[in-house]
């Protein structure tokens, strides 16, 4: 077969490593970790790139991204049909089964996790940030504009109310998906987990999920998206489903 | 007494958490009483809000400063309104659900309540299904009100709704659910009595929820 793989670039090293052991032709883009911050955004980028495809080129597209927020629902397959892993986001891909990562969730929802390629494409200039949120925020921006637009005593409230929620989170976790030296992110766990205050854990990786998706090896862990249909929020453990386009998605 | 109604009124609007105070003081030693302050100053000026948020003139940095100031003149009304037996225009038990941590857009959603009458009983965040079902029980609470940042975490929308049909109130207090991956299908689908999409429409919501106009 020969297969087009769309994905995040937080998957880069996973994707390229299974990609080479696979028996089929793939050919590997990446989107920007960014297009995550707004659903929209990503929705449309992947959208556009998947109408892009010529057609008679591939057999199927894969898609290395997980439900993301709602980024994917509602994503279309237009001629050629889509692959993507039940997944709510690339945690899962990271840990191998959606089952792990909902024991991980419920042991401690407080978490913030860490992984190489993630935090290495950080091109924002900032401290790196942390993936245990559906959005990643770079706190000095806008606490510059709240200071220029309202003032540094209202700046100071706004920064406390809305980032009230990180009081919450207790457990840094690196993965390690032992492809590259990720020492440099374990450290970096490390050291936050210490000046935060947070319990350090370190969890070996499974790449099993990608693995499967780039080797054609399409078992429950994933949807087939037939063409005519597109991506759907499942509502349930599967999380992922698939609907005829004539069911137009609510977000 | 109309201009120091109108100068609190604006203070909330504008955010001045140090005017409103000093005004709802000036108001009351006047003579103004608490219930003329809630209801002609502070609840108009949260709908001004309210108005200017779906307007798009306003976004969730002046809602909150909005609703500081609103509350630093609540703050001194409310043990007067409690003295005098005030009725609150509904209440409701309001938090995120198990697992999920979020909280920005379930306080908003309070502060907006709050700010338009109601008395908001905050659960705080992961809240487990029993124990929205036990609050609610205990507070005699007209409405649950429910948030979910995370895919992972809004299929407990579901399970509180469960336990509140397994404690036999379902219908009898109402829910009403919101949060960035929800959706009017979604409510429909758990069986919940409402979705709203913002703080302001949550304000809405609740009012007809509690069928009062």
């Amino acid at each position: 077969m020969r297969l087009k793989c769309i994905g995040c670039e937080v998957l880069a090293r996973p994707l390229y490593h299974a990609a080479v052991s696979s028996p089929h032709i793939v050919d590997i883009e990446l989107l920007d970790k960014g297009l995550h911050d707004v659903s929209a955004n990503l929705r449309t980028q992947l959208q556009t790139r998947i109408n892009a495809i010529e057609t008679d080129r591939y057999d199927f597209i894969l898609l290395a991204y997980g439900l993301c927020g709602l980024s994917l629902n509602g994503v279309k397959s237009t001629t050629i049909p889509l692959v993507i892993p039940k997944a709510h986001d690339c945690i899962t891909l990271f840990l191998g089964s959606r089952d792990r990562y909902m024991a991980e969730f419920r042991k401690d929802p407080g978490t913030y996790w860490y992984t190489l390629d993630y935090l290495e494409r950080n091109d924002h200039g900032s401290d790196p940030v942390a993936m245990g949120v559906s959005y990643s925020i770079d706190l000095e921006k806008m606490y510059a504009k709240y200071v220029e637009k309202y003032g540094k005593e209202k700046a100071d409230f706004l920064m406390e109310t809305m980032s009230q929620w990180q009081t919450h989170y207790d457990r840094a976790a690196y993965i390690d998906l032992g492809l590259a030296d990720g020492m440099k992110i374990e450290n970096l766990a490390k050291e936050e987990a210490a000046k935060k205050g947070w319990k350090y854990e370190r969890l070996p990786g499974d790449l099993s999920i990608i693995q499967k998706l780039l080797h054609g090896k399409w078992d429950d862990d994933f949807v087939v998206v037939q063409p005519g249909n597109h991506i759907s929020f499942a509502y349930n453990e599967d999380i992922i489903d698939s609907q005829k386009n004539d069911r137009v998605p609510e977000k | 007494m109309e201009t120091i109604l109108q100068e609190i009124l604006d203070g909330v609007v504008n955010g001045d958490n140090h005017l409103v105070p000093e005004k709802v003081n000036e108001a009351l030693d006047k003579g103004t009483s608490p219930e003329t302050l809630l209801n002609q100053a502070l609840i108009p000026a949260m709908a001004e809000v309210g108005r200017r948020f779906e307007a798009g003139e306003y976004f969730v940095p002046e809602m909150l400063i909005s609703a500081r100031a609103m509350k630093s003149g609540l703050a001194i009304l409310k043990p007067k309104l409690v003295k005098q037996n005030f009725k609150s225009y509904g209440k409701i038990v309001v938090g995120t659900v198990k697992g999920d941590l979020h909280d920005i857009g379930k306080n908003l959603v309070s502060l907006m309540l709050e700010g338009a009458g109601f008395e908001v009983i905050d659960a705080g965040s992961d809240v487990a299904p029993e124990k929205f079902v036990e609050i609610a029980k205990a507070n005699n609470a007209d409405i649950i009100g429910l948030s979910a940042l995370l895919t992972t975490t809004m299929t407990n929308m579901k399970a509180t709704v469960t336990a509140l049909d397994q404690a036999g109130l379902k219908g009898k207090i109402k829910v009403m659910i919101g949060g960035a991956p929800v959706t009017e299908g979604y409510a429909t689908q758990i069986g919940a009595d409402g979705y709203a999409e913002d703080a302001s429409k949550a304000v809405a919501l609740a009012k007809q929820l509690i069928d009062r106009p």
